[in-house]
């Protein structure tokens, strides 16, 4: 019965993924293809040795580790000050924030960077109306980094918020009663209680967020760094694969213990 | 120790009154049972000592200290929960000493009350088992280990035994009457059913919709009902009721009816019907009969019936009514 999916599988996945690891050790002329000629790890002595390649990686270290940290604590915040109050201002609020999530990347771009144009710009005018210095945004290498992740986790706050809003509601609230009856504060009830118990999908969530931003590093990494047919992309798809599947190793191996599965 | 005292206590839900002035004093010490059909707010009393849930308007007083504005870690109560409420993902351990942690009690303290509590319950070799591995009974026994370690001056428990099967609710009744015995702190138990309040109170409080219909001893609510409600709630199988013309009614318990082919020489009603069921249950047999022509005649002595006004209230033997209504009792068939 589930032979069709793992044919699937099979041909989308497994042999693309194979495909490349394969051709990261290749020259590839893809204009000649007698060309092509096996070179070892050549390539990854290439990208290794390209300071764009090797920048672009830590940027995306430095851009993959603030939106997840953010986006995590924001997302519980939110999702437990929405899920104990059920007005309409927090009904409102789950569907402002969930809708950048749905607006096209195109469409969020143009916008912000208008917002974020250091002289004519909403955000440089609000700062200027409260007595803050105005901010370079995008146009500043030193405050790039920090416009990009505050779109990210703009985009993405309001779908996190919803999966550990749901995580949430499947606590039951007898819980907060005995929390309450036990003398356990506010902020001690979400950490010694309401976090562990979910903290299945919140484990969940870092893993889906981890690898979602870090896949930001491919389209740059393409686009800068590919060098004559994109010869290297191989390698560096291969570099990202191996930096994700350690890293989700280490979450396993260092979390596993908070993570309580019932 | 402490006594419970509900002062014109109100509580409302939106727009629907759930329970209005209502006026309840719980005995320091006692086994108090609050008994009722689903929704006639034993359960919102409850939570109203607890804190969890509190009142309306109305005052509720802990061992004479009024809690209104108390929080409910403060009020010196401990709860069990129907579900029992066990933090999943503590173990055993970390369950019964959360509540000490958090009042930031010393290390050695809380461990030995912890083991003081867990062998009160027999638990002693689960301490460092996760809830998920435990059956239900033992789920149970964490959930009131966490409450006795506490000291409190009440415990409360809301329907604790709804969740075991019914070997083990028996046997866990036992326990918590034992443990009642031991501890001699004021229980205030909800339960909606009877059998439980019956065998192990000493007060039982029965409640109807948001009303208490009598407070009195086991014995007491059994023997001698205020009213009908209570006649028909207590005793199982419930007392045999009988609706006269004028909407009085009279009513006998089963145990007190004799079955034979003619009428006792004693017998103050009777009534011919035919045996339709037989229920032997070993130290006791259960007939039903229904009251059309047939061979099985009812008798009941005078001593033994209930008369209750148009009004659903007990009309006792000093009450003016008593004689007529009995005499209209005798010409019934």
């Amino acid at each position: 019965m589930i032979a069709p999916a793992v044919f699937g599988i099979v041909v989308f996945t497994v042999i693309p993924a194979i495909q490349m690891v394969v051709w990261s050790f290749y020259d590839i002329n893809q204009l000649n293809p007698a060309k092509t000629r096996f070179i070892g790890f050549g390539n990854y002595t290439r990208i290794f040795q390209s300071a764009d390649f090797t920048r672009a990686l830590v940027n995306t270290g430095v851009y993959t580790f603030w939106t997840v940290v953010v986006i995590m604590a924001l997302a519980i915040l939110l999702a437990v000050w929405l899920g104990t109050k059920r007005d309409k201002l927090s009904k409102f609020t789950q569907a402002a924030i969930f809708l950048p999530y749905i607006v096209s990347m195109v469409s969020i771009g143009l916008i912000f960077l208008q917002l974020m144009s250091p002289n004519y710009g909403l955000f440089n005018a609000i700062l200027e109306a409260v007595g803050l210095p105005k901010s370079q945004w995008t146009q500043s290498s030193k405050t790039a980094m920090m416009s990009v992740i505050l779109v990210a986790v703009w985009k993405a706050i309001g779908y996190y918020t919803i999966i550990i809003g749901g995580a949430l509601q499947a606590v039951p609230t007898e819980l907060y009663e005995a929390a309450a009856l036990d003398n356990s504060g506010k902020v001690r009830t979400l950490l010694k209680i309401t976090i562990p118990i979910i903290s299945p999908q919140l484990f969940f969530v870092l893993i889906i967020m981890t690898i979602g931003s870090f896949k930001v590093f491919e389209t740059i990494q393409i686009m800068t760094g590919g060098g004559p047919n994109n010869a290297t992309s191989a390698a560096g798809g291969v570099v990202l694969l191996i930096i994700v599947g350690v890293l989700t190793f280490v979450y396993f191996r260092l979390l596993s213990r908070k993570v309580h599965y019932q | 120790m402490a006594s419970i005292e509900f002062q014109n206590v109100t509580k409302k839900f939106g727009d629907n009154t759930v329970i209005s002035s209502m006026n309840l004093t719980i005995e320091d010490g006692s086994f108090t049972v609050l008994v009722g059909p689903s929704g006639c707010g034993k359960t919102t009393l409850l939570r109203m000592i607890a804190g969890i849930g509190p009142q309306t308007s109305g005052r509720v007083l802990v061992g004479g200290r009024d809690v209104t504005d108390i929080e409910p870690g403060k009020r010196g109560v401990a709860m069990v929960f129907q579900n029992y409420a066990i933090y999943p993902t503590m173990t055993v351990r970390e369950n019964i000493s959360f509540g000490l942690k958090n009042i930031h009690m010393p290390k050695e303290t809380i461990d030995k009350r912890v083991k003081e509590a867990c062998s009160k319950v027999g638990m002693m070799e689960y301490l460092d088992r996760k809830p998920s591995t435990l059956s239900g009974g033992q789920r149970q026994r964490i959930a009131l280990a966490r409450a006795i370690v506490k000291n409190p001056e009440v415990f409360l428990m809301d329907e604790p035994l709804s969740n075991l099967d019914a070997k083990l609710r028996v046997q866990m009744r036992v326990e918590l009457i034992e443990l009642h015995k031991k501890l001699k702190t004021t229980f205030v138990y909800v339960t909606h059913d009877q059998v439980e309040a019956m065998s192990m109170a000493d007060t039982i409080v029965l409640m109807d919709g948001g009303r208490i219909q009598q407070m009195a001893s086991p014995s007491v609510m059994y023997k001698d009902p205020d009213n009908l409600f209570t006649a028909r709630f207590i005793g199982s199988p419930s007392m045999n009721i009988r609706r006269m013309d004028d909407s009085t009614s009279f009513g006998f318990r089963p145990e007190h009816a004799s079955i034979g082919p003619e009428k006792e020489p004693n017998a103050w009603f009777t009534t011919t019907g035919t045996i339709t069921a037989r229920e032997m249950l070993g130290s006791e047999t259960l007939y039903t009969i229904r009251d059309s022509a047939g061979n099985a005649t009812v008798s009941v002595p005078e001593e033994h019936i209930y008369l209750f006004g148009s009004d659903g209230n007990r009309v006792r033997a000093e009450d003016a009514e008593y004689e007529t209504l009995m005499e209209k009792v005798r010409q019934q068939h």
